[in-house]
């Protein structure tokens, strides 16, 4: 009754609540200029969470960087060339100089240590300390640089056509700036080189600043798309203004609030303003009754507030379930989701709020009598075309029941062909910069991708002995048969190659030395000669831990798990005084993927039973309340089905959307069985089901027809995203609402035909 | 007129001082006193290597040197290795010419041989540490353009500061400010600037003993400021002119060092 009230309140003083609305929303408005941007999305986990504490452990352990990039240069007649080297060697020289990059670890051609020896002299200094321009010079580095394995895949690819310089970035740089930068200096040396620019960094930094720009593209192409629908179905301006009017004001409180609150704008909640224009179109039930009131009733304010005590039920409820389906999002443990969840669910009440006061008060003021369209001629025009979707279920129950199971079952094979996996780059459409430039470099070096692989043994100096040197010698050799480790590195790669040079290249002594003097001797030399990171990135200073570098060609979730099972079976199978554990970008990736991704499957089943009791709530039945459910899992199920055949991974965005989901499908099933039973309990000397059922399809089904059609036009501007993941939810969301409403107005009224007998007390017929 | 005499016989005087203070002069002067003291030296030096973490690496090492002619000339370096531990044993020589690559001896003792190390820029690191080999045996002071920034009090001590930058390009450094002790020349802070961050490395002379006459330098640091990693070295068991006969510096004796030199 306390809606009623505020409806009638509404009614009474229209202009006293715009001005209230307005007013918040000025307040609101205000907060925006303390606004934070955090478009980094690895703080999905706080810097405290424990895979952060471990990467930035082994970071500072053996003096890494947690973010690197890698230049590719191409050159298809080889890079051994006067004209191609000498730009190398200027572009690792201006790279090192770019802020933000770490400039005494920059690692290519001329900064790369590179061991040799010739006519009894032992040489430790960078591979190419001049570009070399005779051809004898040519000949001597083309001899170096083939000569040392350690080279091979790295700096250097197989054919000779591509090699690479990777760039570590310092503390709190941003991957995106530094790859711009990179990119005018390769875009100023011209020549016949192509160049590529790529790494976690680039992908990650790139992503945040495109969703950002995306965002705030999208959100007023969504609201256009809106209010042109709007104003298409209604014919009127002052509904449409209303609609829009709305879900601004939800948008400017929610969006207030979270700044206001001091959390950043993270790239999760930057999605929010979407989200709340979208809901805010269930609005749309609203002025769907008024247009058929307005014209049965006396006057205005009577038709206001009948429409208001007809959907005030159904409008409250979905509401209630949209809201618990993201305040659920509270039980995660990742904060930015738990702050969008929020941000969703408060705006999602405020939009209710304003249904039950500015809507009303907005109708009042309206002095255009037409608030609505012409009714159709009776057998024509939409409102038949629902009538008739509704038939098919009311009249052949059976049939359309035993349909959509088969469909299901066809579908829950489909969902059991679903691949858990997550992939970053692949975020980024085939033909973007950054995904072309990580797939070149991949095909023709190590990879792009780097995890660690950290050993460490609780013996002083442990990891100097021939055996610690074998055991790590022998881990590399097993990580390197899987497809997707393209080179891995370790302390083991210089001590032999120490071995080999001191003993003039003779190929037995490309081993493991056989005492644990000679390995620290060797590793002193090499300490005494290259650069101090070249030791430390590999080894500690206690000698107890070693780090093995191990890069990807993949950036794919799966290809690290991979990295970890087969560590973990070497580890079984070669029980020692050493212990393996997996660190770095690819490792991080992981398990921020597998975090967000259990927490959302975690909200996702939560919300299932949210949503189911509050159904239960609203019928005051379990029996409705499963009926109602039935639309909701059927339309997930078929999706999921559907993401099963088509092979698309199980990934971080798509079970951030089922989860959001949820609370929406659901909303559809709530209005058509509400209305559905006041018209029956309505209907003189006991219901028609079926007649009740057709009216239901006709008048409230045209409402949801109507919010079908709005949430998936406001959607599907999505669809036109760069970025794959906004595809993905476009693609989804939009398939989610027909589908819900397809299931909404054909099998609600099969399932209801055929338990409602069970369900509806009193007296019934089955015409 | 007066004021006119006056001015002139202030700038007579003031050109007279800095010709007494000529950078270049500050620069020789403090390399004979911080680098080429007596005819020869012979210290045990203990370098504590400390990274950002804290953790610790130690070398232990007996150092040799011998001065072929005059103060800047060429010279000569024999290292002995206690620590690490697995090292002992192995010996280091160098044949240190100013103005051209130096030559460079390592005795490998797991192997027992020893190898001819190609020389590599001079401001490469000694021994894994942050000194470079410049800073354990100086640089040739024509390599830089040498400016005369100021005179000041640094601790207890008047200060000449120099500024010293490279003729040439491809240091890590774009100039280095040297605060030089009027009294001893030693110098008791550089300061290393580059373009991009400025101040990221500095030396400093923690102790000055005064052994045989002679003001030493006997613990030293250097600390770079943008890895965190930090090198303390000590000198003790200091001797000059000890008569070191140069035929140690020899192939022979690097594998097999006499006893009395190297203790």
């Amino acid at each position: 009754m306390q809606r009623q009230t505020l409806v009638e309140f509404s009614v009474k003083h229209p202009r006293l609540v715009l001005v209230i609305a307005a007013a918040l929303t000025a307040a609101a408005l205000a907060l925006f200029p303390g606004m934070k941007a955090d478009t980094n999305p690895k703080n999905m986990l706080p810097p405290d969470s424990a895979v952060r504490v471990w990467n930035a452990e082994v970071d500072g352990t053996f003096g890494l960087y947690e973010d690197m990039l890698v230049v590719g240069v191409v050159n298809e007649a080889g890079v051994v060339n006067p004209g191609t080297l000498a730009r190398i060697a200027r572009i690792t020289e201006a790279a090192a100089r770019i802020k933000g990059v770490a400039r005494s670890d920059v690692a290519g051609f001329t900064t790369i240590t590179n061991v040799t020896a010739s006519a009894g002299t032992l040489r430790v200094a960078p591979l190419m300390g001049r570009p070399p321009e005779t051809p004898e010079e040519l000949e001597a580095f083309r001899k170096d640089l083939f000569g040392n394995p350690l080279y091979a895949g790295r700096v250097i690819s197989r054919d000779g056509k591509t090699t690479a310089i990777y760039i570590p970035l310092e503390k709190g740089a941003n991957g995106k700036a530094v790859a711009d930068e990179l990119r005018g200096i390769v875009r100023a040396e011209g020549g016949p080189e192509e160049y590529y620019v790529a790494g976690d960094p680039v992908a990650r930094d790139t992503f945040g600043s495109i969703m950002f720009k995306l965002m705030a593209k999208f959100s007023p192409i969504a609201g256009a798309i809106m209010f042109v629908a709007v104003l298409v179905m209604f014919r009127s301006l002052v509904l449409a203004c209303s609609m829009m009017a709305v879900a601004m004001i939800s948008v400017v409180w929610s969006m207030g609030l979270l700044i206001g609150l001091g959390y950043p704008v993270h790239i999760m909640s930057s999605m929010a303003p979407v989200f709340l224009m979208a809901i805010a179109t269930d609005s749309i039930h609203i002025f769907n009754e008024f247009s058929f009131r307005r014209k049965e009733a006396p006057d205005r304010r009577t038709a206001i507030i009948e429409t208001m005590h007809a959907v005030a039920r159904p409008v409250k409820f979905t509401a209630l379930a949209t809201a618990a389906g993201f305040g659920v999002l509270v039980f995660m443990s990742i904060i930015p989701v738990k702050v969008f969840g929020v941000t969703i669910a408060f705006g999602t009440v405020a939009l209710r709020l304003l249904s039950f006061s500015f809507i009303p008060a907005v109708l009042m003021l309206t002095r255009d009598k037409k608030a609505g369209p012409e009714a159709d001629a009776p057998g024509r025009g939409p409102g038949a075309f629902l009538r008739s979707l509704s038939a098919i279920g009311a009249l052949r129950p059976r049939a359309t029941v035993a349909a959509v199971i088969v469909l299901m079952a066809v579908s829950a094979i489909g969902v059991t062909r679903i691949v858990v996996n997550n992939n970053m780059v692949e975020w980024f459409k085939k033909d973007s910069d950054v995904r072309r430039s990580d797939a070149a470099i991949n095909s023709a070096l190590g990879g792009t991708s780097l995890a660690y692989i950290v050993a460490s043994s609780d013996k002083e100096e442990y990891m100097k002995t021939p055996e610690a040197m074998r055991y790590i010698e022998g881990l590399q050799r097993r990580l390197e048969t899987l497809e997707a480790v393209g080179k891995t590195n370790s302390v083991v790669d210089y001590v032999k190659r120490i071995n080999l040079v001191l003993h003039d290249n003779d190929p037995h002594f490309d081993a493991v030395p056989g005492s644990k003097e000679e390995i620290g001797q060797y590793l002193f030399l090499f300490g005494m000669s290259a650069k101090p990171s070249d030791l430390d990135n590999v080894i500690d200073p206690s000698f107890t831990k070693a780090n093995v570098w191990v890069q990807l060609k993949t950036w794919d979730v799966r290809a690290m798990r991979e990295v970890m099972k087969t560590t973990e079976v070497y580890m079984a199978a070669n029980p020692g005084a050493i212990v393996l554990k997996p660190a770095g970008t690819a490792y991080f990736n992981l398990v921020w993927n597998d975090e967000v991704l259990w927490d959302m499957l975690k909200g996702f089943i939560i919300a299932l039973v949210a949503v189911f009791v509050i159904l239960t709530f609203n019928f005051r039945s379990i029996g409705w309340a499963a009926l109602g459910y039935a639309p909701l899992l059927f339309t997930i199920l078929l999706i999921y089905g559907a993401v099963g055949y088509a092979g698309k991974d199980f990934d971080m965005p798509i079970s951030v959307l089922s989860c959001l989901s949820l609370g929406m499908a659901v909303d559809f099933s709530i209005h058509y069985i509400a209305r559905f039973k006041e018209r029956l309990a309505s209907m003189e000397g006991g219901g028609d089901v079926v007649a009740a059922l057709l009216w239901t399809a006709e008048r409230p089904g045209r409402g949801i027809a109507r919010n079908a059609i709005l949430f998936g036009a406001a959607f599907s501007v999505m669809l036109f995203a760069p970025l794959t993941p906004y595809v993905t939810v476009g693609a989804f969301i939009v398939a989610m609402m027909t589908l819900s409403a397809l299931f909404t107005m054909v099998l609600l009224p099969a399932l209801i035909v055929l338990f409602g007998k069970r369900l509806v007390k009193g007296n019934i017929r089955l015409s | 007129m007066k004021k006119y005499l006056f001015i002139c016989l202030s700038a007579l005087l003031v050109a007279a001082s800095a010709r007494a203070a000529a950078p270049e002069e500050i620069m020789r002067s403090s390399q004979a006193a911080f680098l080429y003291q007596g005819k020869d030296f012979k210290a045990r030096v203990v370098m504590r290597l400390t990274g950002k973490t804290g953790a610790e690496r130690i070398r232990e090492l007996t150092m040799l040197r011998k001065n072929s002619g005059a103060p800047g000339g060429d010279q000569k370096y024999f290292i002995y290795f206690y620590k690490p531990a697995d090292v002992k044993d192995m010996t280091f020589m160098v044949y240190k010419y100013p103005k051209k690559d130096d030559d460079r001896w390592l005795f490998i003792p797991a192997l027992n041989m020893v190898r001819r190390i190609a020389a590599q820029d001079k401001a490469s690191s000694f021994v894994g540490s942050d000194f470079t080999y410049e800073d354990v045996s100086g640089r040739d002071i024509d390599d830089d353009a040498h400016v005369l920034v100021k005179e000041e009090r640094l601790g207890s001590s008047d200060c000449y500061v120099v500024k010293s930058a490279p003729k040439e390009g491809g240091m890590d450094y774009a100039y280095k400010l040297s605060w030089i002790d009027k009294g001893n020349y030693l110098p008791l802070k550089e300061e290393y600037y580059d373009g991009r961050s400025g101040l990221y490395k500095v030396f400093s002379a923690d102790e000055i003993k005064t052994i045989s006459g002679i003001p030493t330098v006997t613990r030293r640091a250097m600390k770079n400021l943008s890895s965190g990693h930090k090198t303390e070295a000590e000198f003790t068991r200091v001797e000059y002119n000890t008569g070191i006969e140069d035929s140690l510096f020899s192939e022979r004796f690097l594998k097999q060092p006499p006893k009395k030199r190297i203790e």
